[in-house]
């Protein structure tokens, strides 16, 4: 039989873009006109969880008490969104009843069907990975969400509805909580770099950006195989690291787009949107705050075919997370801020027709026209990018050339050696190396020296093109295993126009 | 802006071989006018070929003290001043429009301001007269009567240039036209020029009455660039050479990521 008043708390954990806070559900149950109030900033989404939390527990066979219930979501000073509250209501709501006789310790997560049964959220990783660090071990989730969860660590206790959470709680029917996700087989790659003919320097300056981090732009007439050679990266970026996972994968937790067997990112993310993604599917934002395509390849690759198409407005957005690795999005008085450091691919036609540069087939642009299309894409943004490289057209000879081709997974190779050899200069890619860095790490060594000294005494090599220049010269030297950067290295570096 | 009437002293005498010669604006140094001149014209479609033929006669005549004359349309006409302005040599364009209405985008725009300080930008039309297709016709005219000689680098048929080459035989100029390559459609008119014979070939700066380009240095990687840009690809195995060229300034990138030479 319910008692006619009582309280109880219940955690909960907040999620504003990647920000979370743990929530303290307090649950006031009193006599008086019957009523349910949800104070505590609740935006729509909470405040509707009063008639699925009322439903959910009668239809559960628990009784709904028919007294002055307040529900406060502290701290209350900022807003609460999301249906993740609903769980932790209703138990709240049954504890301060007298229906459930023992306290809640556990984090709870998760939203309440009418019916009781318990439907994931987005951003259990994150909140359970919060509840943790406040020292709460354990949570209770839904089945959807329970790979997950159990993937931050601790115990994630999976309650696939309202009424075997009870039972779990009350200890007549205790759960036990979900194993974390085995780990990933080994990727199996759609396009391999031996899948290409040809395009032997493309191919060298894919090598080159999977190993520095750097961005690189492939310019050539349509069908020579930008999208191809894109698409192959994945197979060559260095394997993601713990703690790379983890963030990667809570940004897809936070955007809904987590597989809800495997939880962790084992690979990198390739993002490709479309050239007509607006800004906001770009670079995030929106009510609530979700994160944008910058944000969802995070540790991995931003993939934009037929750069010159993207607007110029979308274009400049981008520009602060290529510089900073992350975006600060402010919106309506709250801003998010979201980590953003990936590998920018660009692939573009030279010209309105394409044809620019291909031999066979000329271009019937007018120059001016031509111009117009190469000023889509602006200084700033091209500054950014360390390689520049153009892929021609394939002679028929060589497409039906059979010899053996270098492999992704022997590419790979190389690239991990570079990269340890990063890591121990302090910097996970060459890309990031700061210009004091550069001073310190890319010294070149005599005859380099003297290949450049005359360009930049001469002003044709701006500082800024003489550092891009230098990091990128670096990675070549990384990738031969070479300690310091030497002629032929800054010559391959120079021959891919960084 | 300053008009020049056929009373004044400057007017360039040529211009009265016109039947209607007429007052002509202009701004910049109007002594360029009466000077020794060559007219270079060509389509706005130019090939890789066509750019450099135009860009190199126009270097010669600037080293040989030759002023370049053209229409600063884009494609030939634009790499003709170009080349003329880089050579530190002096060009006159001839507007098919109101100075004071013409306004170029882009690299267009910064070679007008290159031809009004170091050239002269002259138009037979009234400052703020907008353009209509007539004009270029007429505009034609003005540069075969300013020339000593015309040249057309690259015309396919029905191409404007083409009516710079028939003024230029009405008025008794030298006629040169650039061979190009069978089949292109952009070499159609000048080919044809010379079939007929009206138009005499240009083999090189020498067939104009000016001495050769004087031969610069010469290396594998440049001789392999002379026919146009290509793919670092293909030059994969020069990439020294390459990287040398590319800091000395003798050779470019072109914004899609091919080489060229400067």
């Amino acid at each position: 039989m319910p008692r006619l008043s009582g309280f109880a708390r219940v955690t909960a954990c907040a999620l504003w873009g990647l920000e979370t806070e743990l929530v303290s559900v307090e649950v006031d149950v009193a006599s008086g006109l019957p009523g349910f109030d949800i104070v505590g900033l609740p935006d729509t989404s909470v405040r509707e969880a009063r008639e699925r939390v009322r439903a959910a527990i009668r239809n559960s066979g628990f009784e709904f008490p028919l007294r002055r219930i307040t529900v406060n979501l502290a701290p209350a000073e900022r807003r609460k969104e999301g249906t993740g509250f609903d769980l932790a209501i209703a138990l709240g709501i049954l504890r301060a009843s007298g229906q459930l006789a023992r306290d809640v310790a556990e984090l709870c997560v998760g939203e309440l069907a009418l019916d009781g049964s318990v439907r994931g959220v987005r951003g259990v990783l994150p909140r359970v990975r919060r509840a943790l660090h406040g020292g709460i071990g354990s949570a209770l989730v839904a089945t959807d969400n329970a790979a997950e969860a159990a993937a931050a660590g601790g115990d994630a206790v999976a309650v696939a509805t309202l009424r075997l959470a009870m039972a779990h709680l009350d200890g007549s029917a205790r759960l036990a909580p979900a194993a974390p996700p085995p780990p990933a087989p080994e990727p199996a790659w759609e396009v391999d770099l031996a899948h290409i003919v040809g395009q032997e320097t493309p191919k060298r300056a894919l090598e080159i950006a999977a190993a520095g981090g750097h961005n690189i732009l492939m310019v050539g007439p349509p069908g020579t195989g930008k999208t191809l050679l894109a698409q192959a990266l994945p197979s060559i970026l260095p394997p993601l690291d713990e703690e790379e996972a983890m963030a990667a994968s809570v940004v897809h937790s936070v955007a809904g787009l987590v597989d809800p067997e495997r939880p962790l990112l084992s690979v990198r993310p390739f993002r490709a949107p479309h050239h007509t993604a607006s800004r906001l599917a770009l670079v995030g934002g929106g009510r609530p705050p979700r994160p944008g395509e910058v944000s969802l390849a995070h540790t991995g690759a931003l993939f934009l075919d037929e750069l010159a198409q993207f607007t110029p407005q979308v274009l400049d957005t981008l520009r602060e997370p290529m510089q900073e690795g992350r975006i600060t999005i402010a919106r309506g008085g709250t801003s998010a801020t979201y980590p953003a450091r990936f590998t920018l691919v660009g692939a573009m036609n030279p010209c309105p027709c394409g044809k620019l540069g291909d031999p066979a087939a000329p271009c019937t642009c007018l120059p001016d026209a031509v111009d117009r299309y190469n000023a889509r894409i602006s200084g700033p943004f091209l500054d950014r990018i360390d390689l520049r490289v153009h892929v021609p057209r394939i002679p028929y000879e060589e497409l039906r050339d059979a010899a053996p081709r270098e492999r992704s997974a022997e590419v790979r190779r190389r690239v991990v050696a570079a990269r340890e050899r990063m890591a121990s200069r302090g910097r996970r890619a060459n890309a990031e190396l700061t210009v004091a860095e550069v001073r310190r790490h890319c010294s070149l060594d005599p005859a380099a020296e003297r290949l450049v000294a005359g360009a930049v005494n001469e002003r044709r090599l701006s500082a800024r093109g003489y550092h891009r220049l230098l990091r990128v010269a670096r990675t070549v030297a990384d990738l031969a295993g070479s300690e310091s950067v030497g002629r032929d290295h800054l010559a391959s570096a120079l021959l891919l126009r960084a | 802006m300053t008009v020049l009437t056929r009373a004044d002293p400057r007017y360039p005498s040529r211009l009265l071989d016109l039947p209607k010669p007429p007052e002509l604006w202009f701004e910049g140094d109007a002594t360029l006018l009466s000077r020794e001149g060559i007219a270079i014209v060509g389509t706005r479609r130019m090939t890789p070929y066509g750019e450099r033929v135009a860009r190199e006669l126009a270097i010669a005549c600037a080293e040989a003290g030759v002023v370049v004359i053209s229409g600063l349309a884009q494609g030939i006409d634009a790499a003709s001043h170009a080349g003329a302005l880089d050579a530190r040599g002096e060009t006159v364009a001839v507007l098919g429009e109101g100075l004071a209405t013409f306004d170029p985008h882009g690299r267009r725009r910064r070679l007008a301001m290159r031809i009004r300080e170091r050239g002269c930008l002259v138009s037979e039309y009234a400052p703020l007269m907008p353009a209509q297709g007539w004009m270029f016709a007429q505009r034609n005219a003005t540069i075969a009567g300013l020339a000593r000689a015309v040249v057309v680098i690259e015309a396919p048929h029905g191409s404007g240039a083409l009516i710079t080459a028939r003024h230029a035989q009405t008025l008794g100029r030298e006629l040169y036209a650039v061979p190009g390559p069978l089949g292109s459609p952009q070499s159609a008119g000048t080919n044809a020029l010379i079939a007929a014979g009206t138009a005499r070939a240009v083999v090189g700066p020498e067939s104009l009455g000016l001495r050769a380009h004087s031969a610069a240095v010469s290396s594998p990687v440049l001789d392999r660039l002379a026919a146009g840009p290509l793919s670092p690809d293909a030059l994969r195995a020069e990439a020294d050479e390459v990287a040398e060229l590319l800091l000395a300034g003798r050779i470019v990138a072109l914004p899609d990521g091919r080489l060229s030479r400067a």
